[in-house]
């Protein structure tokens, strides 16, 4: 345990000495720039564009961490050899790896948290600067605390796709694991459609083959209730629930996949 | 190196749990959308601004939106949602056509579902139109347009003239096959008729390279053998009351009669039903050829 | 108990991507080594030393045969808090200074912060890194990155060390500080094993040694005894001796052969009989002063030549 989070301390600080964190500075302008502009365009729709495209670049933003330094959280080790001295100290290759993926984790958690509450103070601004007719016609104030929800979901959608990178950076280059990674998310997002494919296609195999890949396939889509909370729909705490535990769940079963094809391996 | 079996252990379960968990998510009542959300489907509403946005990847795009098509087809044919609407169905191949005039199954698919009765289609024929006459207006010399253009004014809207006057300018368009002309000269001459709406159904399966254009062809030939079906046992049901002076109240009796051999049924095996206090045939509410294809314009 | 041993330690490799072919890395290596020794493992260029090095750091896994340290099987998590390692080349993590990456190779171990700090400045001291251990570990020399290695080997005050090529790259000052560490370390009691393929630091340095070639182990033990019997002559110093006295001796067929160093002073090589006492003494007698008499040994370069040379062989199987 201790060893683990010894791991992830590290992990934490390369991503911050990577300079990695300034995305945050391009978010916040981002935001506020897009704020401003658009300000003096459609009166009332800003705040619904504002939370569209804050939700959006939390999760874009997110996402290309988690997959860019994923993909070489081991890979670079053993490439560059530093594990050969790393392994020789009483730390088990499970331990590293659980660290290499805490650490990343650390590092999205508060980069997502300095993002949503920078997204919130420029919310909160466009919610104490508009006149009370046009925040009467919000579905929800400009601070809904809702998103949060969406929030929490993204940050289990992050989770998932950090363990997917790792795992493919077990055994593979760089390139090819953020190609495999990306590939598996976008199949994870479209997998309604799969689900659905039986009543647009008539070849049962076809139907069933797309059915199966439903079920396997990390469903993503589920964790994207943006829409929902943006337009004040109900997330229920129920859905909330069962699709943490699902992606918890999932992600336990691709760390441990890596841990059984990283403790099998040679290091040349 | 071994691998600690209570390893391999932890994975099936965990692979199970995640199976599990995904169908049990599936079970779950999606979320709801708002009215009117739908339409961030479509994201961009001009065909033009999206044309240029789309930059050189246009096909590409034009792919993405077909993909969106079929599945809000397919969503909404799925849904139990009273109020489901195909409202977007239009729009989408609007779209669809807009950046790639060239996507000819758009067009097909247009033809087809958004004409289709609700709730298996928008019930739309004026759409279906709109759609074609733009794809003609890119591709002039495309004669399946102009037959499908003359299908939709024959079939749905029961227009002969303008079906006629169609399946004329099909026929005279490149590699127009030759049984477009004489379908011309007899709609003109009879109007709508079962052995023309046979043969445009035919030459639709036979050319149908999508799974779902043949099953609707199949179920449409289908469904005209059950009107023949339906037109031959009320000629019977006709010559009993000839004979007996009374109409039959049930089929036992013209078995017994004499005039059947046994319960006639439709071409899927539902039994006909037969309304004794006016001898007309229908078919049972359950089979799946329902609905029939207006029976009073004697198709 | 000792320190390292192993037993029938055999690794094929896979080489090729289309018909992969085994290659024989390590072929049955039955070695010990106890502890407190400085064992020299030698051998030339792609022998199989570093292969032995990571099977016993368990980097990579042995087609058959197995490895102890310390009595405890290889790979055993407990016995590496009582080990340090340095591969060849070592890299380090080129975010960090020299001083965080120790310190974070220290809460491996579980040591305070406290602690970690105080072995850390230790040893940096100890392996001559001044001021520039808090720059990040990119900016630092070869040298400067050998030293950082040796010192996060012995963090943990190990008992037995491993070290892969400790010398390389280094310049002679380099060499000479690593070598006096090594030996530190042999004299505070830690077991010290280490590769090269620089025989001469072998020779001041180790009481053992194994000579590995072709991934097969030719020949393993005491130095002194591996070279001793190739013993093959004396070497007499001799100073003040007369060209008529040279030419005496000459002819008594005493001398192999004689080199001039300076006037009067002569390197004579003499033959292993007549006993070299009686030589001498008859150089003494014509007015020679003796200045030194040492046996001449093979070198253990001369020794080594020939037992690599004799295996021979490839080690690649004819394909699977």
């Amino acid at each position: 345990m201790r060893v683990i989070a010894h791991v992830a301390v590290n992990v934490f600080k390369e991503s911050v000495r990577d300079k990695i964190l300034y995305n945050l500075v391009v978010f916040a302008v981002l935001l506020i720039s897009t704020s401003y502009l658009i300000g003096e365009l459609t009166a009332g729709q800003d705040v619904k564009i504002i939370k569209d495209l804050g939700l959006a670049s939390i999760s874009m933003f997110g996402l290309l961490i988690a997959v860019f330094i994923g993909i070489g959280l081991v890979w670079k080790e053993v490439e560059k050899r530093s594990i050969y001295t790393l392994l020789s100290k009483p730390i088990r290759r499970q331990e590293f790896l659980l660290g290499k993926y805490c650490g990343l984790v650390l590092t999205l958690i508060i980069n997502v948290a300095v993002m949503t509450v920078a997204f919130y103070a420029v919310l909160a601004y466009m919610e104490v600067t508009s006149p009370v007719n046009i925040r009467a016609s919000w579905p929800a104030p400009a601070t809904d605390l809702a998103m949060l929800k969406a929030v929490a979901l993204i940050m289990l959608e992050l989770m998932l796709v950090t363990a997917i990178a790792l795992f493919f950076s077990t055994f593979s280059s760089p390139f090819l694991s953020a190609m495999l990674t990306i590939a598996v998310w976008v199949i994870g997002h479209f997998n309604e459609d799969l689900r659905n494919y039986g009543a647009t296609i008539s070849s049962p195999v076809a139907a069933s083959i797309a059915r199966g890949v439903y079920y396997v396939v990390p469903n993503f889509a589920a964790f994207d209730v943006k829409l929902q909370v943006v337009h004040a729909q109900a997330v229920p705490l129920r859905y909330v629930a069962v699709t943490s535990v699902y992606g918890i769940t999932y992600v336990a079963f691709v760390l441990l996949g890596a841990a059984i094809i990283f403790s099998k391996r040679d290091f040349k | 190196m071994k691998v600690h079996p209570a390893a391999w252990v932890a994975l099936v379960v965990l692979f199970a749990a995640v199976i599990g968990l995904q169908m049990l998510q599936a079970e779950q009542q999606p979320l709801g959308l708002p009215a009117g959300v739908s339409a961030n489907l479509l994201y961009v509403r001009s065909p033009e601004f999206l044309r240029r946005a789309a930059l050189s990847f246009d096909a590409l795009a034009g792919d993405i939106y077909w993909i969106r098509t079929v599945q809000h087809y397919g969503q909404t044919k799925l849904s139990k949602d009273p109020n489901k609407q195909y409202d977007l169905l239009f729009p989408l191949l609007d779209l669809t056509t807009s950046l790639d005039p060239y996507f000819d199954v758009a067009y097909k698919f247009g033809s087809v579902f958004l004409t289709e009765a609700f709730p298996l289609g928008a019930s739309r024929p004026d759409q279906a139109i709109a759609l074609l006459q733009k794809g003609l207006r890119a591709r002039p010399d495309k004669w399946e347009l102009a037959q499908e253009l003359g299908f939709v004014y024959y079939w749905w809207l029961m227009d002969y003239e303008s079906a006629a006057d169609w399946f004329t300018r099909a026929s005279e368009m490149t590699n127009a096959p030759n049984w477009l002309r004489p379908l011309a000269a007899v709609t003109l001459a009879q109007g709508g008729n079962r052995a023309s709406s046979r043969t445009l159904w035919t030459e639709i399966a036979r050319d149908a390279d999508a799974d779902w254009l043949r099953d609707q062809a199949k179920l449409r030939l289908t469904q005209l053998d059950a009107m023949d079906g339906i037109d031959l046992i009320e000629r019977v049901v006709e010559q009993y009351r000839a004979r007996t002076g009374s109409l039959p109240t049930s089929w036992a009796e013209m078995i017994r009669a004499g005039f059947l051999h046994s319960v006639p049924a439709d071409p899927s095996g539902k039994p006909f039903r037969l309304d004794a206090s006016t001898g007309k045939v229908t078919l049972d509410p359950t089979s799946p050829l329902n609905p029939l294809p207006d029976p009073d314009h004697r198709l | 108990m000792d320190a390292i041993r192993t037993e029938a330690l055999t690794k094929h490799y896979k080489v090729g991507f289309w018909r992969p072919r085994p290659y024989l890395a390590l072929d049955g290596l039955t070695l010990q080594v106890g502890q407190g020794e400085v064992f020299g493992f030698l051998g030339p260029n792609g022998a199989g030393k570093t292969t032995t090095l990571k099977l016993l750091m368990q980097l990579i896994y042995p087609t058959s045969g197995h490895a102890e340290i310390l009595g405890k099987p290889v790979g055993d998590v407990g016995v590496r808090r009582r080990i340090g390692y340095l591969p060849e080349q070592p890299y380090f993590y080129d975010y960090l200074t020299a001083e965080e990456l120790l310190e974070y190779f220290a809460g491996l171990f579980g040591f305070a912060a406290a602690e970690r700090r105080r072995r850390a400045t230790a040893l940096l001291d100890e392996v001559g890194i001044g001021a520039e251990r808090r720059l990040p570990l990119r900016k630092f020399s070869k040298g400067m990155l050998q030293r950082v290695g040796i010192a996060q080997a012995v963090i943990n005050d190990p008992e037995v060390v491993f070290f892969d090529e400790p010398m390389s790259g280094l310049d002679p000052l380099g060499r000479r500080e690593i070598r006096q560490l090594m030996l530190r370390l042999r004299d505070r009691g830690c077991t010290v094993f280490f590769s090269s393929h620089v025989l001469s630091d072998a020779e001041t340095l180790c009481s053992r040694v194994a000579i590995l070639a072709n991934g097969r182990l030719v020949t393993a033990g005491r130095l002194s005894e591996m070279l001793a019997f190739q013993a093959h002559g004396w070497e007499l110093v001799v100073s003040g001796l007369t060209d008529g006295a040279l030419k005496q001796t000459q002819e008594r067929g005493r001398i192999t052969r004689a080199t001039r160093l300076a006037e009067g002073r002569y390197a004579l090589e003499l033959p292993l009989t007549p006993p070299p006492e009686q030589t001498a003494a008859a150089l003494i007698a014509l007015g020679a002063a003796l200045v030194s008499l040492t046996p001449v040994r093979d070198t253990l370069e001369d020794f080594f030549v020939r037992q690599v040379s004799g295996a021979a062989g490839s080690r690649f199987s004819e394909s699977a």
